[in-house]
């Protein structure tokens, strides 16, 4: 309108200023649904993906050729030159029909004379027949009959075996009602003794054998497991979760008795060191070689202390630091024991305390070892006897009370439990169970 | 035992399979001055000290001694180089001392270091009111393993450092002699008790197949209950 106005110089408003948003103004909205179409990103596709298919030109071009063969993309696609193959619209017979009808289809006319490609798909499944003589002399079965039996075989060559459509078409108005299973195994039945009178004549040859029991055992479980009810499922579920808790359990009470053998051969073999080094004693050490402990065994119950054979430069004292391994729970039982035995956390280390104290510690620990070990007994024990009352109500298993220490009494275990901490005994303030506050009796 | 014959350069320069044990005494003395000091309110004097158990002459085999005060002396680090090695200083807080020994040969592993708890304060009322010296001190072994040759020229040639009787505040003597006894009487203890309780778990062990035997033999009289 503002050209015509101009031409026809009608009253024209005053020039307006020229800024640059009168100029950039329209330009701008050209550009910006370019922009947006480019580097939207489609919903769903990741940032990632999207950065490798639109990067912005602000990208300088990689230095390195970085797709040198084919790539991904065929610019052209490779079209055949050859003549085009004529197709005509034509009639054919299906192989696999026995009613002969004709249909019509597309076909090149180079395959002509082929047959329809979809007829061999049609698998026939071989059913055997029977002659009269046959079923008279082999075939007869008291619960089935002549008519009942053709039915079945009729069935199954007109449903190809698939007995669950047999048993659906069976007749009910004249032959009583069959499982699957029954019909199967009658089948099956008559297959096999028809294959073994033709194969009695030549060679022996491998026949199937239904097992109708099996499979109804089977489909019983099957709809027993299918028909069980919420209730029920949870029940058996925290069935199997208890057998899992006890079998766990018993695992773990094993374990716990290889132990208990392994601390009592080391315990002997400590013995065993004690009465040598007596007798060394005794020959006043005219042999300074002990007899070696078999050490796997001591070191599962003591503590190994790591050798200072390295030479260099030590300080002696080193050689009583408990190793990491010996845990907080021990080292606190250790510390205990000293204390009540008043000696030193760390006695001057001469070679001679180096050693014993070393060897006094670790004789703690197979202490603390055996103390807890027969703690575990004590439990299985008390268990044990429980286990025992509520099998054979109003009698009980006496445990010994020298288990408990407890020697002079020989009441029964839950007081002697109770007696047990007024006995005598070192090992008795080691807190196996782990509260503190054990009083202390030596 | 294998005699220097062993030297060779596959030896390290080491004589293998000999052991010198230089036994030492470390620690503190401390003396109370009876009051707090007006210009810095420091309490107590004391002397950190480490000198050679046997009255010997430490620095033909010693090099230097550090040291390490509280960080917040003018110079916490003290290296001494000849006897006695000793730092005597004022305070009036205790703290840790880090008490670093370097040998003259190289090759050993270059220091032997030493943890001593600056000890000020004790109960007891003649240390308290100052009449009396408090002593901490340890007994330590330094143990060299297979030494260099030089080592053990330097360990084995030492002088004695004073013509005068060698004491120490505390009787070590006596003290090891009291600890040894001590720590086998345990171990005597301890072996019987595990002996005892060995005998204890084996007859526990005994009486759970027994039980064990027993309930079977119950479950199956009176039919699989469980």
């Amino acid at each position: 309108m503002a050209d015509v106005r101009d031409i026809l110089e009608l009253e024209r408003p005053p020039t307006p200023e020229i800024t640059k948003e009168a100029i950039l103004g329209p330009e701008k909205v050209k550009k910006k649904p370019l922009t947006t179409k480019v580097s939207k990103r489609p919903e769903g596709m990741h940032r990632e993906v999207f950065a490798l298919l639109y990067t912005d030109n602000k990208d300088a071009p990689p230095i390195f050729p970085t797709n040198t063969g084919q790539g991904y993309k065929q610019l052209k696609a490779k079209l055949g030159m050859r003549r085009v193959r004529p197709w005509r619209w034509m009639p054919f017979t299906n192989p696999a029909r026995s009613d002969g009808a004709v249909f019509h289809h597309w076909k090149r006319t180079t395959d002509e004379a082929k047959d329809y490609p979809f007829a061999k798909f049609n698998k026939q499944v071989p059913v055997p027949t029977y002659t009269d003589t046959e079923y008279l002399q082999h075939l007869h079965n008291d619960s089935w009959s002549r008519q009942e039996t053709d039915h079945l075989f009729d069935l199954c060559r007109r449903f190809d075996l698939r007995f669950i459509v047999i048993r659906d078409r069976w007749d009910r108005s004249r032959f009583p009602d069959r499982s699957v299973e029954d019909l199967k195994e009658r089948y099956y039945d008559i297959c096999g003794t028809l294959n073994k009178l033709k194969a009695s004549s030549s060679h022996e040859t491998k026949i199937y054998v239904f097992d109708a029991d099996h499979e109804r055992r089977r489909k019983e479980q099957l709809k027993r497991i299918f028909e069980r009810t919420a209730e029920q499922i949870e029940e058996e579920q925290t069935l199997i979760n208890e057998l899992k808790k006890i079998e766990a359990r018993k695992k773990e009470r094993e374990k716990k008795q290889q132990d208990l053998q392994k601390l009592i051969t080391a315990a002997d073999c400590q013995a065993e060191t004690r009465k040598s080094e007596k007798k060394l004693t005794k020959k006043k050490l005219q042999h300074q070689i002990r007899p070696r402990v078999d050490p796997s065994v001591v070191e599962a119950a003591g503590i190994k202390f790591p050798d200072f054979k390295g030479s260099g430069v030590s300080l002696r004292s080193q050689r009583m630091k408990l190793p990491a391994s010996v845990g907080q729970k021990r080292t606190k039982a250790i510390e205990q024991l000293l204390q009540e035995l008043s000696i030193e956390l760390n006695p001057m280390p001469t070679e001679d305390i180096c050693i014993h104290f070393n060897e006094l510690r670790s004789d703690m620990v197979l202490l603390y070892e055996l103390k807890s070990a027969l703690a575990t007994c004590e439990y299985d024990l008390q268990t044990l006897r429980h286990q025992y009352e509520a099998l054979n109500p109003g009698k009980t298993l006496v445990v010994p009370s020298s288990i408990s220490g407890n020697k002079e009494t020989s009441r029964n275990y839950v007081s002697a439990e109770s007696e047990t901490a007024k006995q005598k005994g070192i090992s008795e303030i080691i807190d196996v169970v782990g509260s503190p506050g054990t009083p202390n009796m030596t | 035992m294998s005699g220097p014959t062993d030297y060779g350069p596959d030896s390290g320069g080491r004589v293998k399979g000999v052991c010198i044990v230089k036994p030492i005494v470390y620690g503190n003395i401390a003396r109370y001055f009876g009051k707090k000091r007006e210009e810095d309110g420091h309490t107590h004097q004391w002397t950190v000290y480490v000198k050679p158990y046997h009255n010997e002459d430490m620095s033909t085999y010693v090099k230097k001694v550090h040291f390490k005060l509280h960080e917040s002396y003018a110079d916490p680090n003290r290296i001494v180089v000849k006897p006695p090695y000793e730092v005597t200083e004022t305070g009036w807080g205790e703290f840790e001392i880090v008490i670093k020994i370097y040998f003259h040969d190289p090759n050993e592993r270059p220091t032997v270091t030493l943890y001593h708890i600056l000890k000020l304060f004790q109960s007891g009322p003649d240390v308290m009111q100052g009449r009396k010296m408090l002593v901490s001190e340890f007994y330590e072994e330094i143990v060299f393993q297979d030494p260099t040759v030089l080592m053990q020229h330097l360990l084995t040639t030492t002088r004695q450092l004073s013509h005068g009787t060698w004491k120490h505040e505390t009787d070590f003597e006596e003290k090891k002699e009291k600890t040894l006894q001590n720590i086998l009487n345990a171990k005597n203890k301890i072996r019987y008790e595990i002996g005892d309780l060995k005998e204890r778990v084996k007859l526990a062990k005994e009486t759970i197949v027994k039980f064990k035997a027993e309930i079977t033999k119950l479950q199956a009289n009176t039919g699989n209950v469980s």
